[in-house]
Parts: structure tokens; sequence; C-alpha cells
């Protein structure tokens, strides 16, 4: 049986190598669902690990992007022998690079930490318009929609779907999170969000403190 | 000539002597008012090939 | 010398005093805003002024009226035309004019050796085809959309150089020479293995991104080099990688060939501006290693610490947050401004630029005001 503790500790150090040989070697023994259930949770932990080192300056983002890279991988490995179990979700999120921007690398970050701390997460990709946020929201009524930009233009844009969301009557049934270098304090409170952040790590602690 | 070509290394850039070597058919023309003029349609190219890239 | 000769040639000064050390007359100041801003300044089309460049003269006409700067205002940009005839992917307009850099993989992890073998080879044969569709396919075809796209800019760019001559020779800006060039990690992940890209290699292979480091060197300093080195003037490189490396990673990595190529182009005598983007606080102590005048523009970190650490040796600039001039009152921008001046004019060395360009302009916002009061304060409080 994959020993859980080492594939944490391995998910945490980065360790390409043992993560995919462990998870290669896991799947081929035709496990059950609840197991490979407790391997997922072995990474996510192991992710928790590296946002830890990402917020005492250990890990920078270009450790982020591999680690989020990692993750994927792992659990396209896992896809087969995960399906069939249900999963318990602790919430939805709707996430989106706003109108105007193209940078995806801290919105996907950020995405992939909410996945692995089992947020249902849709990702509306870059460049996405107001319409397109209140579309999805509609939708799937998420509890929280978050807003990337790393343009200045970001600000602007994260205003107008505010104000789209507001026109659609949903201001009041979400909670926004914004994320980016462009975003601050005085920034929020012009866009009317509810909070902000510059730390994916610290954005999924507020995420997680608005579903408990 | 700017710098850095002497080790460009590329069957696609050519310092002036490497294109003199390969064009005899130059030899006893005035080279002193060829050789700026292909070096600088040579550097030309790079840079703009380069800025693709930037 | 009527007054705008003299005042090219006072503004002229006081930048080869700042590049050489020197307290200049004044705190020497380039406006942030750059061209799309200007277009939608004058109200403006952005798609339609980029493609018929002969509705920009106005354009900078205006821009240069109303906002003091000493250099003019229309740096580097990208001009759409002949992006368009090479089929560009990495380069493209956007639904609202603005040219924009989606994030692209030009060069495949399995073809670092060739590149290292060869990196302008691996460019032509290799990377430009995969990134340009019109530079993929039949030879005649790929020749005849080189020599249309290579026109084409060398047309345009004539006409913005007209343009450029014309707002001297009526605003008496310094005229100064720039080259660009990157440092080699960063155009390794630029357009040839994408920020995400490299941030694996590094890990998957750093030998390899080491290698190619050293073997794209020589073309980074040929690309760096100004027509003649002692002209006045600089080689921009823009920085990217660094503050999203681990210390080992950059020591090993990204630092190396990056001083190689300071040092190189410093040898040559040419002054050098590095654009400080994001946060490089924790790398200060290796900034400080680089050549004497050596211009470095920041965006975020403590100007206490960099005017402390690197005010003696090197040439400061940036610093001011344009998120202010978007969010603040006239009174917040100006004191922010005054803070700096405060904290960075005293005994030279300083060059008032923002920590970033402005690219956009909302019409509604305070942008134009604030940015204009900052630049008018500047100017009357920045002199010696
Ligand atoms: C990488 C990069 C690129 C890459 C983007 C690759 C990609 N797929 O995203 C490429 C090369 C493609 C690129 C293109 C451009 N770029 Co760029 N780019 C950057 C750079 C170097 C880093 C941005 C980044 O990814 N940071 C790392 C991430 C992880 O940080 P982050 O986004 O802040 O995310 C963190 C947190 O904020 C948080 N977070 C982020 N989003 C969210 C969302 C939520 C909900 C939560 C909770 C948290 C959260 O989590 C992350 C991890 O902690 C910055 C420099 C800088 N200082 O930011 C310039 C920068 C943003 N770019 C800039 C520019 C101008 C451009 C271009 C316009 C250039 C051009 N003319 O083409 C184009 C953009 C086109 C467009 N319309 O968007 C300027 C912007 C200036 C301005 N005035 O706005 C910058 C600031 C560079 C500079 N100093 O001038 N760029």
């Amino acid at each position: 049986m994959i020993d859980l503790q080492v594939l944490t500790q391995a998910v945490g150090d980065l360790d390409e190598k043992t993560i995919l040989t462990m998870i290669n070697d896991f799947v081929a023994t035709n496990p059950s669902g609840e197991d490979a259930q407790k391997v997922v949770f072995a990474c996510q932990q192991g992710m928790a690990i590296v946002g830890d080192l990402f917020e005492r300056n250990e890990y920078y983002v270009g450790d982020l992007i591999f680690a989020g890279e990692l993750l994927s991988t792992t659990i396209d490995i896992l896809k087969p022998v995960l399906s069939g179990v249900a999963t318990q979700k602790v919430g939805s999120i709707v996430i989106g690079t706003v109108q105007g921007d193209l940078h995806d690398i801290g919105k996907n970050i950020f995405g992939s930490m909410a996945e692995a701390a089992g947020f249902n997460v849709y990702d509306l990709g870059i460049d996405v318009s107001p319409s397109a946020f209140v579309e999805k929201a509609k939708e799937v009524k998420p509890q929280i929609i978050g807003m990337s930009g790393v343009l200045t233009l970001a600000i602007d844009s994260m205003k107008s779907t505010v104000k789209a969301l507001n026109e659609a009557g949903l201001r009041d049934s979400v909670k926004i999170i914004i994320g980016g270098n462009p975003v601050n304090e005085d920034a929020c409170k012009q866009i009317g969000a509810d909070a902000f952040t510059t730390n994916a790590a610290e954005g999924l602690k507020t995420c997680q403190g608005w579903v408990k | 000539m700017l710098g850095g070509e002497d080790k460009m290394d590329s069957k696609y850039y050519e310092t002036w002597e490497e294109y003199l070597a390969q064009h005899p058919e130059l030899e006893g023309k005035p080279t002193q008012a060829i050789a700026p003029k292909i070096e600088r349609y040579e550097d030309l190219m790079f840079t703009f090939i380069m800025d693709l890239l930037l | 010398m009527t007054d705008v000769v003299a005042l090219t040639n006072e503004r002229n000064q006081m930048f080869r005093d700042l590049f050489s050390g020197k307290t200049p007359k004044r705190v020497p100041i380039s406006n942030p805003a750059t061209q799309d801003f200007a277009i939608q300044y004058a109200g403006l089309d952005l798609a339609e002024c980029q493609w018929d460049l002969t509705k920009l003269e106005p354009v900078y006409d205006k821009f240069c009226q109303d906002f003091i700067t000493d250099t003019y205002p229309g740096g580097s940009i990208r001009i759409p035309s002949h992006y368009q005839l090479l089929g560009s992917t990495p380069i493209i307009m956007s639904s609202s004019g603005f040219m924009q850099h989606p994030e692209v993989v030009g060069l495949l992890a399995e073809e670092y050796d060739q590149f290292i073998a060869s990196p302008y080879d691996c460019i032509i044969e290799t990377i430009l085809p995969r990134l340009y569709t019109e530079l993929n396919g039949e030879p005649g075809k790929v020749a005849m959309a080189l020599a249309k796209a290579m026109r084409v800019h060398s047309d345009d760019m004539a006409y913005l150089g007209t343009i450029r001559a014309k707002m001297n020779a009526k605003y008496g800006f310094a005229t100064m020479g720039a080259a660009l060039t990157e440092a080699p990690f960063d155009f390794m992940a630029d357009f040839l293995r994408s920020f995400k890209g490299i941030s694996g290699d590094v890990r998957r292979y750093p030998d390899k991104v080491s290698a190619a480091c050293e073997a794209v060197l020589p073309l980074m300093v040929k690309k760096g080099t100004l027509p003649n080195p002692s002209m006045l003037g600089y080689t921009f490189i823009p920085l990217h990688m660094a503050p999203y490396l681990r210390d080992k990673d950059f020591a090993a990595l990204y630092w190396p060939t990056f001083k190689k190529l300071i040092e190189t182009l410093a040898e040559m005598g040419q002054t050098v501006q590095l654009f400080v983007e994001n946060d490089w606080m924790r790398y200060l102590d290796y900034l400080y290693e680089l050549p004497e005048n050596t211009i470095m523009r920041f965006e975020y970190g403590d100007p206490k610490l960099v005017k402390e650490k690197l005010g003696k040796k090197h040439i400061v600039s940036g610093f001011y947050p344009i998120t202010l001039l978007q969010t603040g009152t006239k009174q917040q921008c100006v004191d922010k401004a005054k803070e700096l001046l405060d904290i960075l004019a005293p005994g030279g060395r300083y060059w008032w630029q923002a920590d970033k360009s402005i690219i956009n302009l909302e019409a509604s916002g305070p942008v134009v005001e604030n940015l204009r009061a900052v630049l008018e304060y500047v100017h009357e409080n920045g002199t010696y």
C-alpha cells in the first residue's frame, strides 16, 4: 500500500519523480475509489505544505506554478480510479481573469489551491466580460466569485463586473474576492468587493471562512 | 558592427568577412563601400527577427 | 539658437549628467503614459490610429503639449501591421485595439539541445514558424510574407520617427537613442518556454536552462547594442522572472548570464536601464554588484532601502505607483510624489518615472488630472 505520509511530503517537496512513481504504482494495483480518495487527500495536504512554504518565502511563484501542474497531472492519473466516488465539496467558486486582461498565472494558482481544498471551481478563463460572470453566476449559483487581474485596467473591469452583478440582482447572494498584484484596500472599496488579496493562500483562507 | 556577431555561429548570419569569402566576385570592387552596406542589412534583419521574440 | 534647441540641449545635458553620476540641474522626468493612452486621450479609435499612423501626429501633439516630460513620450511600442502580415500569435490586437501578448510556447522542452547548438538557427527554423503562421510553409510564401512585413515595419518606424522628430523640434525633448534586449533567462521564458514552461524546466532540467542562457547571451548582447555606444541613450532591459524564482535558482540560472550581459554592455561604454519589475528587494546585494551608473527603475519595494544600498553607485528610478492615480485624490498623488522626491532626489542619481506604464485611459476617471498634477509638481520641485 502506498505510504501517504511519504506522498504528502513528496508533494510538499515538489519531488516530481517520486510523486509520479508512487501514483503510477498505486493505480497499477487497481485500488478502490475510497483508497484513491485518500491519495487525493494526501496530495491536498502536500499542497498545503507548498502553500505554507510560499507564505514563508521559501517557495516562490515559479514553485506554485510547478505545484499546480504536478497536482493536475496527478489528478488526471487518478481520475479513472476515482470515478464513481461521490465527492463532498465544501463550496463553489466561479473564477476568471477580468475583461481586457490575459494574465492567468495567479488565477490558476488560486484555482488549483481552491480545488485542492475541496471547492468546486468553475474557471471562466481569461478576458472574461461582466456578462459572462453574470451568466455563470446565474447558472451555477456559487457562494463565491473570484476575480483576478494584474493590469491596472483590471480595476476598471472589476468595477464593471460588480456593477453588472448588482444590476442582475446577484450581488447579495455571493461573496466577491479579488486578487492580483494591483489590488489593494482602496481598489477593493471602489470596486465593491468583499475581500482582496495578493496572496493565493491567504485568499483561500478567506474563502474557507466564508463557507464554514 | 554590433557586439556579439563573432559568436553567432549561424547559417543565417554572416559577418562581412564570411560573406566576402563566399563571394569572390566582389574581389577588386570598392569593398569599403560594399562592406558597411552588407553588414547594415544583415544587422537590420537580425534586429527585426529578434524583435519578433521580445 | 532657438529656445527649443536650447531646451533640447539643456535636457540632453541633464541626462548626460544623470547617466555619468553627476547631479543634474533638476530631476529629469519621463511621462509614464504610452501611445495607447495618448490615442484615448485624443478621443480617437485605438485600432484605427495604429493602422493609419497619419492620425497619430495630432495625437502626439496634444499629448506632448498637455503633459510635462523631458523625454519623448512615445517609447517602445508595437505597431500591428507587420504582426498581421506575419500571422502573429504572440502579439495580437485585442477587440479594443490594444496590442497584447498572450502566453505562447515557441520552443518545446525537447528542443533545448537544438537551441543550445545554435540559437539563431533554431529561432529561424523552428521557433518563428511555430509562432508566426505566415513563416510556416512554402519557402516562396514565407519569403513574400517576410519581405512585406519587413518593409511595412521599416515604413512604420520611419513614419513614427518623423513624428518624433517634429515633436522634439517643437517641444525640445532630450534626443536619446534606445536599444531593447532581455536577460538571457527572461528571453528563454517569455516567447520561448513561457512562464509556466520555464518554471517546470528549472526543476526538471536546470542544466539545459543554464546552457541555453549561455548560448543565447551573444545574441542578447548584440540586440542590446546601440548603433553607436557613445551616443546619448541606453539599452532598455525589462526584467521578468527573477522574483518568481527561489534564491538558489536565481543564483544558478538567472544571475550569471544577466550579469555578463550588463557588464559587456557597460564595457562597450553603454548606459543600461533596467526595468526592475515586481519586487527585487531580496536581490539588492546582487544588484549592487552591477556596473556603476546602471539605471534601475523599480516597480515595487522599499525606496529608502534602495537609495541607501544602491543610491551612491547606481541611478534609481520608478516606484511611483500609477494605481494611485486611478484611486487617489490629487493631493494624495502629489504627496506621494513629494515623499519619493524627498527620499530619492538628494545627492542626484534619480530619474522620475512611474512604477509601470499607463496603458489605458478610463475617460471618466481621475488619471489625467492626477497625472498632470504629479508631473507639474516634480517639474517644479525637482530642482537641485
Ligand atoms: C507573467 C507576465 C506576463 C505573461 C502572462 C502569462 C500568463 N499566462 O498569465 C505575458 C508575457 C503573456 C504577459 C503579457 C502582458 N503583460 Co504582463 N506581466 C507578467 C508579470 C511578469 C507577472 C504577472 C504574474 O503572473 N505574476 C505572478 C502571479 C502569481 O501573481 P498574481 O497575479 O499577483 O497572483 C497572486 C495573487 O495576487 C493571487 N491571486 C491572483 N489572482 C487571484 C484571484 C483570486 C480570486 C484570489 C483569491 C487570489 C488571486 O494569487 C497569486 C499567488 O499568490 C507582470 C509583472 C508584475 N509585476 O506583476 C507583468 C505585467 C502585469 N504585465 C504587464 C503588461 C503591460 C503586459 C502586456 C499588456 C504587454 C503587452 N503590451 O503585450 C501583456 C498583457 C496582455 C493583456 N491584455 O493582458 C504590466 C502591466 C502594466 C499595467 N499598467 O497594467 C506588468 C505589471 C509588467 C510591468 N511591470 O509593466 N505578461
